[in-house]
């Protein structure tokens, strides 16, 4: 979650790519980026998505 | 650990929830509280960890930890004092929806906070498009009511009178709405009390690491519970039949992952975001996923968030389990959560089916009105909170006529709703044959007719379950869907809101006016059954019929008398 410069209202919510959790500010130094610049709040979530995206696709 | 110190203190806290709890219902104005019942009390730490709470509503329950981190988040422990009182409803900061309305009170200790008082409540005219919140129609956040951020409606012990002024001034009972604001304000004061009181008799130190000790407590018996699931990938569908603004169903679609002692529900095949207001915020969809556990797992469990910690929840952003800003949400949090717990339940079925339950009602009718009444001259709103068939279990038929998984709310008497609103309840009925047929029936559904007695009420509503039917479990039959009906002053037909009114949906419309003398049915539905209809027993089926609930025809055709 992006604020305004004056701190009095919201500029952008920002959620991890996988789990869907509000990603504040504070918190992205603890973020991992993935290599296609998409944001996970841990690298739980990026392992997490790439092995469900590598299930589904062996069940297609 | 000491273990005879956790319990004396877990049953103390939890008294003092209920406690917080009972003040609420007693000092509210609105029905939606003193009648329903349609709140939550909790005690959080520093971190907004929950530590005890009170068997009220469970949709609260589940929620309350993200909206405590939230908050935490957006305002710092250095920007308290002690007597603040930090008000929250924004379901994009970790929110369940608009009308839950949630206060913050900081524990202090020796000047330094040790947690949180914290109730949640309903509110039940919270602005916006419709009287009474539920604004089937919506297409905005903003069509949903005043969303509040984390503020300081109490700094220091006095009330911020600018933050007050600004609340009533966007709601069409502000005298109710201060009434139970103040009812929710009184709950997190007893609380900041009692927990005060609890800190000083056994010390600051004795008490927190005791807290940390019931929450490990709480994981363990949850992990020890999760681990008896075989491990396995679970997957399980459900619809939400439309959003209002398009004639189309919603897909919420579960793979509950289960490995060792941990469990993760992964929603990533569910529907895009609706542009109606069935979405679930994350808070929704992580209460709902937690509410489905805590009913599968032994019930003795202290509730707190200890008891999450081994439960992990996927909803990307942008779907019907985790909506984007600015879309409406309002059902999300009534509507969508019963279906997201079902998925869930659905799909542990297939591995634990005799700690699972059919398909519910999962409705809570969400019938809002509002108008000037003819006798007062007083605006008023209400929050009709309608019950449903619970579905049948593998050793007991479903509950009759029993709100939702997520609410545990009480129907308000009708006397008391007679009192209150201009109508007249000329019947409530147990629906026969509305049950889904099992070896365990669901319980049954019902009807309920009003007459409107006002010169007008404009009425709203939010519901599902008219187009999906609940679905049985194990060889039960699905339960009968429900409806609502209209026949307006004169007429002799019972026409539904598309056919009366040109409403797209059936079950979720906005701002239709009822005149003097025109009659409302609510239909409510029914459950699933579970197991095969002819496994009934005999006698317990002869006495269905008996009652009304089976029809002499039903129990020959389907149960095989």
């Amino acid at each position: 979650m992006k604020f305004s410069s004056n701190g009095l209202y919201v500029e952008e919510y920002v959620k991890c790519t996988n789990c869907g959790t509000l990603i504040y500010e504070s918190d992205r130094p603890a973020c991992v980026e993935s290599t296609d610049k998409e944001l996970f709040c841990s690298q739980w979530c990026v392992d997490w998505a790439a092995a469900r995206e590598k299930r589904w696709k062996q069940n297609a | 650990m000491d273990p005879v110190m956790m319990k004396i203190l877990d049953s103390t806290m939890v008294s003092v929830c209920r406690e917080m709890g009972i003040t609420l219902m007693q000092t509210s104005y609105s029905t939606i509280f003193n009648e329903a019942l349609d709140f939550t009390c909790a005690i959080a730490n520093r971190d907004g960890d929950m530590i005890a709470c009170a068997e009220f509503c469970p949709a609260q329950i589940g929620g309350m930890p993200l909206m405590a981190k939230s908050m935490v988040k957006e305002m710092p422990l250095d920007q308290f004092d002690e007597g603040d009182i930090v008000l929250h409803n924004d379901p994009y900061r970790g929110g369940l929806h608009t009308p839950e309305h949630t206060f913050f009170k900081p524990i202090f200790v020796n000047g330094e906070i040790r947690g949180f008082a914290v109730s949640i409540g309903h509110i039940a005219e919270v602005g916006g498009m419709v009287p009474g919140g539920f604004c089937g129609e919506a297409t905005e956040i903003f069509h949903e009511g005043l969303r509040v951020p984390p503020v300081k409606i109490v700094s220091k012990g006095v009330h911020n009178k600018d933050i007050w002024r600004l609340l009533l001034a966007n709601v069409r009972t502000p005298r109710y709405n201060y009434g139970d604001l103040r009812a929710l304000i009184s709950a997190v004061d007893l609380g900041e009390r009692r927990m005060k009181e609890i800190y000083s008799k056994y010390g600051a130190d004795v008490v927190d690491q005791t807290c940390n000790d019931l929450m490990d407590y709480s994981e363990r018996r949850m992990r020890a519970e999760i681990s008896q699931i075989p491990d396995g990938i679970y997957p399980f569908e459900d619809l939400v039949e439309d959003d209002g603004i398009e004639d189309r169903p919603y897909k919420i679609s579960v793979e509950v992952h289960k490995t060792g002692d941990d469990i993760v529900a992964d929603f990533s095949g569910s529907a895009k975001q609706a542009k109606g207001p069935i979405n679930a915020t994350l808070g929704v969809t992580l209460s709902a996923t937690y509410n489905a556990l805590l009913h599968m797992t032994d019930p003795s469990i202290p509730k707190n968030s200890g008891c999450f910690r081994p439960i992990r929840v996927v909803a990307p952003a942008g779907t019907i389990v985790n909506v984007n800003y600015p879309a409406p949400e309002v059902g999300g949090n009534t509507e969508t959560h019963p279906r997201i717990a079902g998925t869930v339940i659905g799909a542990l079925a297939n591995v634990i089916p005799h700690l699972a339950m059919a398909a519910e009602g999962a409705t809570h009718g969400n019938f809002v009105f509002g108008g000037v009444h003819a006798a007062t001259k007083e605006f008023f709103a209400c929050y009709d909170i309608e019950v449903v068939g619970w579905g049948g279990r593998s050793f007991a038929d479903g509950n009759d006529a029993c709100d939702s998984i997520n609410g545990n709310c009480r129907v308000t008497p009708v006397e008391v709703f007679e009192v209150r609103y201009p109508w007249r309840v000329e019947d409530w009925v147990f629906r026969e044959d509305s049950a889904g047929a099992g070896k365990f029936r669901s319980g049954v559904g019902y009807t309920k007719t009003l007459t409107c007695l006002n010169d007008e009420i404009i009425i709203s509503q939010m519901t599902d379950r008219h187009k999906v039917a609940p679905w049985g479990l194990n060889g039960g039959l699905p339960g009968d869907k429900g409806a609502t009906l209209f026949m307006l002053s004169g007429a002799n037909e019972w026409l539904d809101a598309s056919q009366a009114y040109g409403k797209i949906s059936p079950s979720k419309y906005s701002n239709i006016s009822i005149r003097k003398g025109d009659r409302v049915r609510l239909v409510m539905p029914a459950g699933g059954g579970f197991g095969d209809p002819k496994e009934r027993d005999r006698e317990s089926l002869r006495e269905d019929v008996v009652e009304g609930y089976v029809s002499a025809k039903a129990a020959q055709d389907i149960y095989g008398l």
